[in-house]
């Protein structure tokens, strides 16, 4: 009786919400103060597959939604990025029959890695995808063993794990797990000896703290990767990208599986290898994988392409205190190699909370903007100043570096000056406060 | 001057930007006028603590923290003589829980920490999240900066902040935080607490310059973009206060 009711409400929630605009958290919410244990009431779908990690979670959903989609299986999964339990609970619930029985051949969850635990005390996926665990909004989070000890827990014996073997941290997950799937990225063209970044957290094991040896680094400590004490190193791949072309926009898997890339990004091969490990382990033809991957774009649109004045922009969203994320984009701007502006905004750091913490652009490796293709480099909003200390910092040209606390007036004096492309780093909190200014291209 | 920095454990306590501290303290030391070099130690590495003008180390993970515990104890003597000798010293983030009698983890394990303060910490399940703004008895305006730990640390006779209107303490809630003995500063304020501080970098050089009997030069270098940085973040920090 309190399963049906807890059904009802969570499925008129919806509907009411919708009409009203809000967000899907709050029918789940109701759900589970009826039934607290109703995640386990219903008939879960055959295949469960849960995605987390510090970066890559909602593109490598969206990518394997998209593969299941052609192949013709019924997903449903948060689309709206509500992706605590109790968005978790209304999807499920919205998807249902009276009598708990979910619709869908696949049941997708983009999950927070912090409260993945909670998650999934009900109910566990069949497939579990973790795509990596690095420094990601430390502030908030602690730092990532932190997190990683916050994850364990919700690991079910029974679940596959598909991890990334590149990755030192997210891979001590198989070490006490049997059932484990792993995917990495062989030494090739985007193989660096030395490490990148301005932090080496692979320096050192996480297991025993001993020091580490590296054969090749693709992005910071994602590499390959061997304790000098322990056994604790990069295992043998079980799906592995073995070439990648970006110049030419192309990788290749397992050495003979060639998907076009539509972003040149090292981390976008990752999540495509993630997206293609996980559908391929749920019985998906990697012809139709490729197929999808090749005609595939973000939804979420980490590119966008916009004018100003006479330059041409493309604004590359880059999550706030999150240095890799940072760190690919400059990395991309870098290879580019077309002489170019480099716009970088910090207004607010969060749009989800209050915070002046501002460590987060010390771990940021905006060294690599120190060549000859950057132009120049505005440093932008309120804590342009902030920015400022942290580019004298590295080796750019401080006569390149130009201060605009006001992002409009910085709009104003690109208007009115130059023509080379223009890149705009900043995060989602920040990049409307620029995009007012432009005139924005159809992509 | 020719100063000497100890850096400790540079790769394996560097969250947070911990290690913009160093490089902001050597390049106004070096703006003053004085040759730094700064020595690094890591595991199994020597070091020669009797003279050295500056000993730094910054945030780690509690695993971390605990490895780089097992191998700092060897220097215990030489830090804990160097401190009362007046040598500058600075133990950002979780390396302050390491200058205390010792460190209890979340399992109920305990370490002995360096023994240089009389305080112990112990660690929980629970992360203490957010920004900090408080005050000092260095100096008249605040101190800002952020908080990440998951040690509530008792015993501290000598605080570095002396009270705080928003941010947790030693102890958890509000009330000191920090410790501040000599010229041995510690403090659970994650990251760049110098670039954050201009006064609090002010007040560790000047107690480089006083273990060295000397006087900080009377013309200062201006540093416009780390002083109208710190005065928006307390602005903005102030503004808050007065919200709650
Ligand atoms: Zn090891």
């Amino acid at each position: 009786m309190r399963k049906l009711l807890a059904i009802i409400v969570c499925k008129f929630g919806r509907f009411v919400g919708k009409l009203i605009g809000k967000g899907s958290s709050m029918p789940g919410k109701f759900a589970l103060k009826i039934c607290p244990d109703i995640l386990s009431r219903v008939q879960l779908p055959d295949h469960i597959i849960a995605v987390t990690g510090s970066n890559g979670k909602t593109s490598t959903v969206e990518m394997i939604a998209a593969i299941l989609r052609a192949e013709g299986k019924n997903v449903v999964y948060n689309e709206e990025g509500s992706n605590q339990i109790e968005g978790v609970t209304t999807m499920v619930l919205t998807h249902s029959t009276l009598g708990g029985r979910m619709k869908a051949d696949v049941l997708l969850i983009e999950s927070d890695e912090r409260y993945a635990a909670h998650s999934f005390q009900y109910f566990h996926p069949t497939q579990f995808v973790i795509t990596n665990l690095y420094r990601d909004q430390l502030t908030r989070n602690g730092h990532p063993e932190w997190v990683y000890d916050a994850i364990a827990p919700a690991i079910h014996p029974e679940t596959e794990l598909i991890l990334n073997a590149d990755d030192p941290l997210s891979s001590c997950f198989a070490r006490n797990h049997d059932k484990v799937t792993w995917f990495g990225v062989n030494e090739c063209s985007i193989s660096s000896k030395m490490p990148f970044g301005a932090y080496h957290d692979g320096a050192y094991c996480p297991v025993c703290k001993a020091p580490m040896e590296y054969d090749y680094y693709h992005y910071n400590q994602i590499g390959a990767y061997r304790c000098t004490k322990c056994d604790h190193k990069k295992p043998a791949t079980d799906y592995t990208v073995t070439a990648v072309d970006l110049d030419g926009g192309t990788l290749t898997i397992d050495g003979n599986v060639t998907i076009q890339l539509a972003f040149r990004s090292i981390y976008n091969i990752y999540n495509i290898l993630a997206a293609y490990t996980a559908t391929r382990r749920v019985g998906v033809d990697s012809d139709v994988i490729a197929g999808v991957i090749n005609n595939y774009i973000l939804k979420n649109g980490r590119m966008q392409k916009f004018t100003l004045g006479q330059h041409h922009g493309t604004l590359l969203t880059s999550k706030h205190e999150n240095s890799i994320a940072y760190d690919t984009n400059l990395r991309y701007i870098k290879q580019t190699k077309a002489p170019c502006t480099v716009v970088v905004i910090v207004d607010a750091v969060s749009r989800k909370y209050f915070t002046s913490e501002t460590s987060w652009l010390w771990d940021i490796d905006f060294n690599q903007l120190d060549c000859a293709c950057v132009e120049k480099v505005l440093l932008c909003g309120r804590y342009s100043n902030d920015l400022a200390v942290r580019f004298s910092f590295t080796d750019i040209q401080q006569d390149k570096l130009e201060l605009h606390p006001d992002i409009n007036e910085a709009c104003e004096s690109l208007k009115k000056d130059g023509d080379n492309d223009l890149y705009v780093v900043t995060c989602f909190s920040d990049r409307d406060k620029l995009l007012a200014n432009v005139q924005k291209e159809a992509v | 001057m020719d100063c000497k920095i100890i850096y400790l454990y540079p790769e394996l306590m560097s969250l947070y930007g911990s290690y913009a501290n160093v490089s902001l303290l050597k390049r106004h030391l070096e703006d003053l006028g004085n040759t730094v070099t700064v020595e690094t130690v890591d595991f199994g590495g020597q070091a020669d603590f009797a003279h050295a003008d500056f000993v730094y180390m910054g945030a780690g993970t509690e695993r971390s923290q605990k490895a780089v515990l097992a191998d700092l104890i060897r220097f215990a003597l030489e830090l804990k003589t160097a401190a009362e000798d007046g040598c500058a010293m600075l133990f950002a983030g979780t390396a302050m829980e390491l200058l205390g009698k010792t460190i209890t983890d979340d399992a109920g394990t305990v370490y002995e920490g360096l023994g240089l303060a009389a305080f112990t910490s112990v660690q929980g399940k629970k992360r203490f999240v957010g920004d900090v703004y408080g005050k000092t008895n260095l100096y008249e305006p605040a101190v800002v900066g952020y908080m990440n730990k998951c040690a509530t640390i008792s015993g501290v006779e000598s605080p570095l902040l002396t009270g705080m209107d928003m941010g947790f303490g030693n102890e958890g809630s509000k009330g000191s935080e920090g410790y501040h003995e000599r010229n041995v500063f510690a403090s659970e304020l994650t990251g760049p607490l110098l670039v954050k501080n201009p006064l609090m970098l002010g007040a560790v050089l000047a107690a480089i310059y006083a273990r060295r009997g000397e006087s900080l030069p009377k013309e200062i270098p201006a540093y416009p973009y780390e002083e109208q940085g710190y005065a928006i973040t307390a602005q903005q920090l102030k503004l808050r206060c007065e919200k709650v």
